[in-house]
């Protein structure tokens, strides 16, 4: 699958519109400078929107594209294409492709004539959608067709290639609309779903290749849609240094080989398994050992430990555990809680954990993340940051789900990040225990601006759970504890659904 | 006492020892040159840096000694920083030579993705369990003529290597779960 980098012209320069508002304008400036800034190399795609001729109707960025076109890239361009003249206008400029929008949805006839004219081949069909109706002329009216009829018709003349925007996710760096472009996939046949179908007579209807624009703002996101075998463009995303063109274009290259982590966990105090409705009405529920190992055997990918225990005593026998526990295992092992100092980080590790989270300390002496990671190594470094929705925000708590900090839960862990955390453990106090689900958007505000991992704790209830949190948080890793503990669901369920919606998991 | 586990300083010997047991073996934990020089089947593990496992190596001398094993046809199996140590060289920090028992160098991932490598990789191969394994590394052989399983993180690179009766593995077979005990499980029952 490939990424494609997008450019939106406006007067020579490029500039984003939010929502397609034409006054609501950010200026990039020089094309050839942002794409230098961009680190686009030679035979790229490149994606151009000329705005002025999506509005007027007549190209309006024809110098801009033959610049482009002589720097070796390989350019698509759309905006206003009405008539064989102006397909050709941009073909005559260098252009490889052109995509047509308008003319695809409303009007077949002058589609038909574009592609005799200039080969199937070098025609992409742009439809946009605003809540599931196919939009036209800068988004400014709805168009005669619905999607599906769009999709037949542009492939009934040969055209490869459509580009599928939704235009409330453009520029809004919300992440795309997986929903649209996993139905789209599917109706394609470029997922799992289709090819379960496949003994059906006309399944799947379509054959054209799905680019998806609109809202691609992180890695994750790039990732998750190439697994739906579904190209992306990216636009803004690119040029506020969200996503990093070169790397983004590496995972995709092969986008299943790093499965996602089911993680269960295991909240401990004094040796038993316990369990509560955030952090509170806590219950008995079982040996650590026995859960660890059924755990594994189910193919957890990762243990959590969470020690839950309130007195010195109690931190005594969750070494203990953890010695025992990591006696059972042959997969990794992340302990947290109740850690204070480098020498309870040590003696966690010393009992077998390879991986130690801190939580409040950390807030209280940040350097204690720095100094574990300079000591043990970033690998062994986990944030265990548990935030709660108060004043707008997300804030950071402390002392097991009980105390306000004061800090800004998303900044805390990117400076967290900074000091060495190797992976964040977030957790949401508003969801823990409840099975509601996870809190996607604080996910997404941890994950949108990190590069290392995040692990999505808090709420899982149903299997649609654990996707979203890796689909529309940018989750690395899900985990549960009351859920796999109770036996609502099992770790197998967990990772046959994922597989089934496209997300690889280790077998 | 059908193994034995090199007791390097530099290493997680305790989690490798315990996943060795459970894979079948009888284990002799050492680290005394006399008794690897002797040994019919080594492990060598080693976490954190090749320049300090190597160093260790040459001032115990345990390096000759696993040569002298090996020349006499023990089988040897490195494991993560051990496998690196079986290559000519490592680029870690300045130039260091390695055991020599396998071609390849030892070179810093250069691909976009972020080092170090911390989780479950994806490997294929067509000698061990085509399954993901479990790594944490910065560093990797890329290619060797040796290479007997391959992983890819920002581009390809040796998860596991075999020359004669010498292995190495790059991913953690003790933090692997099942597919992890079956690649020891294989050199336990190796003859």
């Amino acid at each position: 699958m490939d990424v494609i980098p997008s450019i939106d012209l406006l007067r020579g320069n490029v500039v984003r519109l939010q929502h397609g508002d034409f006054t609501l304008i950010t200026t990039y400036g020089d094309p050839e400078a942002v794409l230098d800034g961009l680190d686009v190399p030679r035979g790229s795609r490149l994606h151009v929107v000329d705005l002025e001729g999506s509005r007027s109707g007549k190209p309006s960025e024809v110098g801009v594209v033959r610049r482009l076109a002589r720097r070796d890239l390989r350019v698509q361009v759309g905006g206003g294409i009405r008539s064989v003249a102006d397909a050709r206008t941009w073909i005559d400029a260098g252009a490889e492709k052109v995509v047509v929008g308008t003319v695809a949805a409303d009007a077949p006839e002058v589609l038909r004539a574009i592609v005799d004219d200039l080969g199937a081949e070098r025609v992409i069909a742009a439809v946009d959608v605003r809540d599931g109706v196919v939009r036209v002329a800068g988004w400014e009216r709805d168009a005669r067709a619905s999607l599906a009829e769009v999709l037949a018709r542009v492939e009934s003349l040969g055209i490869q290639e459509a580009l599928v925007t939704d235009i409330r996710r453009d520029g809004a760096l919300r992440g795309p609309s997986f929903d649209l472009y996993r139905s789209l996939s599917v109706e394609c046949g470029g997922h799992a779903a289709a090819r379960a179908r496949s003994t059906a007579a006309a399944w799947p209807p379509h054959s054209i290749s799905i680019i998806a624009s609109g809202g691609v703002s992180t890695l994750s996101d790039v990732v998750s849609l190439a697994r739906l075998g579904v190209d992306c463009v990216v636009g803004k995303a690119l040029l506020e240094r969200r996503i990093d063109l070169r790397e983004a274009r590496a995972r995709v290259a092969t986008p299943n080989a790093i499965p996602e982590r089911i993680v269960p966990c295991l909240d401990v105090r004094d040796g038993r398994v316990v369990k509560g409705v955030s952090f509170t009405n806590i219950r008995d529920a079982g040996d650590p050992v026995e859960c660890a190992m059924r755990y594994e055997a189910e193919g957890a990918d990762e243990l959590v430990i969470l020690d839950i225990s309130a007195t010195d005593a109690g931190k005594r026998t969750a070494l203990d555990t953890v010695r025992r526990v990591a006696e059972a295992l042959f997969i990794p092992l992340t302990v947290g809680g109740g850690v204070r100092s480098i020498d309870d980080f040590r003696a966690l590790l010393r009992a077998g954990a390879d991986r130690v989270g801190i939580n409040t300390a950390a807030l209280r002496d940040p350097s204690l993340l720095s100094r574990c990671a300079a000591e043990f190594g970033v690998q062994a470094v986990v944030l265990s940051c548990d935030a709660k929705r108060l004043n707008g925000r997300f804030e950071a708590i402390v002392r097991s789900g009980k105390e306000a900090s004061g800090v800004d839960a998303v900044e805390w862990c990117k400076r967290a990040k900074e000091l060495g955390a190797g992976e964040i453990l977030l957790t949401s106090v508003d969801r823990d225990g409840t099975n509601l689900g996870y809190d996607v958007e604080l996910l997404r505000a941890v994950s949108s601006v990190l590069k290392v991992g995040v692990i999505a704790s808090g709420g899982a209830g149903k299997l649609k759970d654990f996707r979203e949190a890796i689909e529309a948080g940018g989750a690395r890793a899900v985990l549960a504890a009351s859920l796999f503990h109770d036996r609502k669901l099992s770790i197998g369920e967990v990772k046959d659904y994922l597989e089934g919606e496209g997300i690889p998991v280790r077998r | 006492m059908n193994i034995t586990l090199i007791d390097s300083p530099v290493a997680n010997v305790a989690n490798i020892a315990r996943a060795l047991r459970t894979a079948g073996a009888g284990l002799r934990i050492t680290r005394d040159a006399g008794e690897i020089a002797s040994a019919r089947k080594l492990v060598l593990p080693g976490v954190g840096s090749f320049v300090a496992a190597m160093r260790w190596l040459e001032e115990t001398s345990i390096d000759i000694a696993i040569k002298r094993a090996v020349h006499s046809g023990a089988s040897l199996l490195g494991i993560c920083v051990g496998h690196q140590l079986l290559f000519d060289v490592s680029y870690e920090m300045g130039t260091t030579p390695g055991l020599g028992l396998v071609r390849g160098d030892v070179r810093k991932f250069e691909g976009p993705l972020p080092v170090p490598q911390i989780g479950w990789n994806r490997v294929t191969s067509s000698v061990l369990p085509n399954a993901s394994y479990y790594f944490v590394n910065s560093y990797a052989v890329l290619d060797s003529p040796h290479a007997i399983a391959r992983a890819d993180y920002g581009g390809p690179f040796v998860a596991a290597v075999q020359k004669g009766r010498v292995f190495g593995v790059q991913f953690h077979p003790e933090k692997s779960s099942k597919a992890g005990l079956q690649v020891l499980r294989n050199f336990v029952a190796w003859t």
